[in-house]
């Protein structure tokens, strides 16, 4: 046990001690150079600055928002389930993106891939189930002649349902043409889709023939095929009505027709391209003068209309902002009693190492807190309490090393002599209790319930960093006090008398 | 027979070989202080200790047996959705504005003024509309917190739970049996040691898990429904328990190793005194630590910090009266060698 009181041991844990300081401070400086208040939420302060996290992750509990899991069914034969998962995934982050929430969280979970789980704060259960849930339904339409029409993407003309939709399509991709200069969105249709398109293209040509870019007959409305998410047959009956069709003809709406009421008209098309030529093989092309965001955009939304799963709700938590601000106040109020309480006990029991134990307990909050930051752990109720019982955890193996202090010192040692004692005879009973509590911690990290997790994570690593506190901090702490003579009265350690040396 | 005599402690506490190269080793030359350490003779009395424990453990078990628990939502299933009003209405009023609805909807009045009311799993659009018919009922509403859980879930959650407790369990009396088999008596002395703590364990767990079948379904509080929460406050003291337990069984394996002349009884009387001072102060600084969380800590956290309180109190009480004595009849009932 010499070794716990070598300079390379302190010099570790003043390294700990500027790594926590640094931790917490960065976000200081950042607010300070940024003229943010030091404290509170601020609007667009970024997660992180410089790789270090700036504010703590609070869980939905604590920040208020919703949580859905959602099981994922009927999904499609002969596909890759992790694929589809993923392919999901990307759908319900562009429609929650049209919600404006900051951070959202969409996870993949199941042990078969078929579940996804959904954080958001700041939103009602209500609006986030609908914005998900949404079915949309893509389709592609043909153009007809119809002399009332006079405004729209073709005027003169109105869309007509084609019979394929976005269950003929296995999935779109946005990548750069074999130019290497433009954006473009690829389509790969299934095998039925591809028959039904190759007739459409063929059907395009032929109204029109014509090199499209050289020919100006060949470009005419009806070789177009324009694809809408959610276009009705009832939307095609009011195409002779102007303002509806500007409506219906803007860019896709998800936000809007996730609100949609009945006499509300939102914006439904995606894109309406040239058809340059006969397609046959079920790979389709779309240029034009894409950006990346575009034609992700694109390729997002002619995925979204192809959602290749069933969503079902399996459970929905909604807590509001104020419900959540309120469980922070209590369980700031709660950690920070509890330690006033432990701190006070400490060293009117202890006296000095109660002092110096409560100086470790600080040493051990401050790094345990960097290290939620810097992983980042979110922080829920649970977690909070998990975290003030590893304070009472901590706070036990000094306990154990000062009792046995007193024992050593009854027993007739020095005080030195009895801390050295002290401290490796107390080792194996920490460091099995610890043992314990951790593996404790490790399996539920594993196989708890979701709620438990967050519990289990805090405590474990509390419970690791207690370890390092108790016996380097409060040791080393005890040893540097100690060789100072002036500390060795028998009352300033909580002891009936000393030996002198 | 198993009462302890004071010089055979004193002298056999005294620093081991190791110690003897040390500087301080003259101490033995000088008088040395009497321990002041109470002796109570726990051993001697332990089925009185054994008693105490059966008198709380079986109305729990009884209870459990027959009333089984309250559960929570996540263990139940449905809808939960807390909300305050503005125009304040009584238990009774906000009663009949549910009643109305013909959902089979139940409220609790909290301690905080709002009211928790509770269906049988709903829709989305279910959840709205009572949302909406209760602001149209009793005004303006402030929706503080909306909980739908399915059966899938909800039979996870149990499954889970279950799960995960045993799961500690066994890995704790792997953990205790590994690290105990170096003491005289090899592996069989080892799983004595680990079956010992996890009967102690197993007493808190009933303890714990009795007392709040009685809260829920004897006397029907919801501070006694049980929920994930719940869960989370066994772990702990499962975590806890097995603490307390390990200082006293470390003292005992350490005092076996410096103190031939002593019977098991009397070293295991002995250690237990030793750390009984320890476990106490322990558990009394966690103690105030969740009373001031059951206080202060508002509604959701009250329930998890009364079964820590419980678990925790009971934890402490095993390791020191029920954990060693278990030992010591285990000892008796299979001699070693």
């Amino acid at each position: 046990m010499q070794l716990v009181l070598s300079w390379p041991i302190r010099l570790f844990v003043v390294g700990v001690l500027v790594f926590s300081l640094f931790v917490d401070g960065a976000g200081y400086v950042y607010r300070i150079a940024n003229h943010y208040p030091l404290t509170g939420n601020v609007a667009g302060l970024p997660p992180n600055f410089g790789g270090w996290q700036l504010y703590f992750h609070r869980g939905l509990d604590l920040a208020g928002g919703t949580h859905i899991d959602y099981q994922l069914t009927n999904f499609p034969a002969g596909q890759n389930r992790a694929d589809v998962q993923q392919r999901t995934i990307a759908v319900i982050n562009k429609r929650v993106n049209s919600l404006g929430v900051s951070e959202p969280e969409i996870r993949g979970a199941g042990s078969s891939n078929d579940r996804i789980t959904v954080d958001l704060a700041g939103v009602n259960a209500a609006q986030a189930q609908k914005t998900i849930g949404a079915v949309s339904k893509l389709v592609y339409t043909k153009w007809v002649p119809d002399s009332k029409v006079t405004n729209g993407p073709e005027a003169g003309y109105k869309p007509a349902l084609t019979g394929l939709t976005g269950d003929d399509i296995s999935s779109a991709t946005a990548t750069i043409d074999s130019t290497g200069t433009s954006w473009v969105v690829n389509i790969q249709f299934t095998s039925a889709g591809a028959t039904k398109f190759d007739n459409l293209t063929r059907e395009n040509v032929n109204a029109c023939p014509g090199d499209t870019t050289t020919s100006l007959t060949a470009n005419c409305a009806q070789r177009h095929l324009a694809i809408w998410l959610d276009m009705t047959q009832a939307d095609i009956d009011h195409w002779d009505d102007a303002s509806y069709v500007a409506k219906v003809s803007s860019p896709y709406d998800a936000a809007c027709l996730a609100s949609q009421t009945p006499d509300k008209v939102c914006g439904k098309l995606l894109t309406d391209p040239i058809t340059r030529e006969e397609i046959a093989g079920g790979q389709a092309q779309i240029s034009g003068s894409f950006t990346q965001q575009s034609a992700n955009d694109l390729a997002t939304g002619i995925n979204s209309g192809s959602l290749p799963v069933d969503l079902v709700a399996l459970d929905v938590t909604q807590v509001s902002a104020t419900l959540g601000a309120e469980s922070v106040k209590l369980s700031l109020a709660a950690g920070l009693l509890g330690l006033a309480i432990v701190v006070l006990f400490m060293i009117i029991y202890y006296r000095v190492p109660g002092l110096l134990a409560s100086l470790a307990l600080l040493f051990y909050a401050g790094a345990v807190l960097a290290v939620f930051k810097v992983l980042p752990v979110t922080l829920t109720l649970a977690g909070i309490t998990g975290f003030i019982l590893s304070v009472g955890m901590a706070v036990d193996a000094n306990v154990l090393i000062f009792e046995r202090f007193k024992e050593e010192v009854r027993a007739g040692r020095t005080i030195t002599a009895a801390v050295d004692a002290a401290v490796r005879r107390a080792w194996p009973a920490i460091r099995d209790s610890n043992t314990s509590t951790f593996i404790t911690c490790v399996i539920l990290g594993f196989i708890g319930p979701s709620a438990v997790k967050g519990f289990a994570i805090t405590l474990g690593i509390g419970v690791a960093a207690s370890l390092i506190s108790s016996i380097i901090v409060t040791h080393n702490l005890l040893a540097i006090v100690l060789t100072a003579g002036g500390f060795r009265r028998p009352a300033l350690l909580g002891v009936d008398r000393v030996r002198s040396v | 027979m198993s009462d302890v005599r004071a010089e055979e402690q004193g002298a056999d506490i005294a620093p081991d070989g190791g110690a003897a190269a040390q500087p301080d080793a003259g101490a033995a030359a000088q008088p040395v202080p009497e321990p002041r350490v109470r002796r109570l003779n726990i051993i001697g009395r332990r089925n009185l200790f054994f008693a105490l424990s059966l008198i709380i453990i079986i109305p729990g078990i009884v209870s459990m047996a027959t009333r089984h628990f309250a559960l929570g939502i996540d263990f139940a299933g449905g809808t939960e959705i807390t909300a305050s009003f503005a125009s304040h209405p009584s238990l009774a009023e906000v009663q009949r504005a549910v009643d109305a609805e013909n959902l089979n909807g139940t409220v609790i009045e909290t301690s905080g003024g709002s009211y928790i009311v509770r269906y049988p799993p709903l829709n989305a659009a279910q959840v709205t509309g009572v949302q909406n018919d209760l602001q149209s009922r009793l005004g303006s509403t402030n929706v503080q917190q909306i909980l739908v859980v399915g059966a899938t879930i909800a039979g996870e959650t149990i499954l889970l739970s279950l799960l995960a407790v045993v799961a500690a369990a066994v890995a704790i009396l792997a953990l205790l049996a590994w690290r105990f088999h170096n003491v005289p008596g090899g592996w069989r002395a080892g799983f004595q040691f680990g079956g010992s703590a996890l009967l102690a364990l197993l007493h808190d767990v009933f303890i714990l898990t009795g007392v709040f079948s009685i809260l829920g379904k004897v006397f029907d509080l919801r501070i006694g429904e049980i929920d994930a929460f719940f869960v989370t406050a066994v772990l702990t003291v499962v975590g806890f328990s097995v603490h307390d337990t390990i200082v006293v069984f470390d003292r005992i394996r350490e005092n076996l190793r410096v103190s031939q002349r002593l019977s098991f009884e009397q070293i295991v009387n002995l250690s237990i005194m030793q750390t009984a001072a320890r476990s106490i102060i322990t558990s009394f600084t966690v103690v105030l630590v969740l009373a001031a969380i059951f206080i202060s800590g508002g509604e959701t956290l009250r329930g998890l910090s009364l079964a820590l309180l419980i678990g925790i109190i009971s934890g402490t009480y095993s390791s020191i009266f029920n954990a060693a004595p278990l030992l010591v009849v285990w000892r008796r009932l299979q001699p070693l060698r």
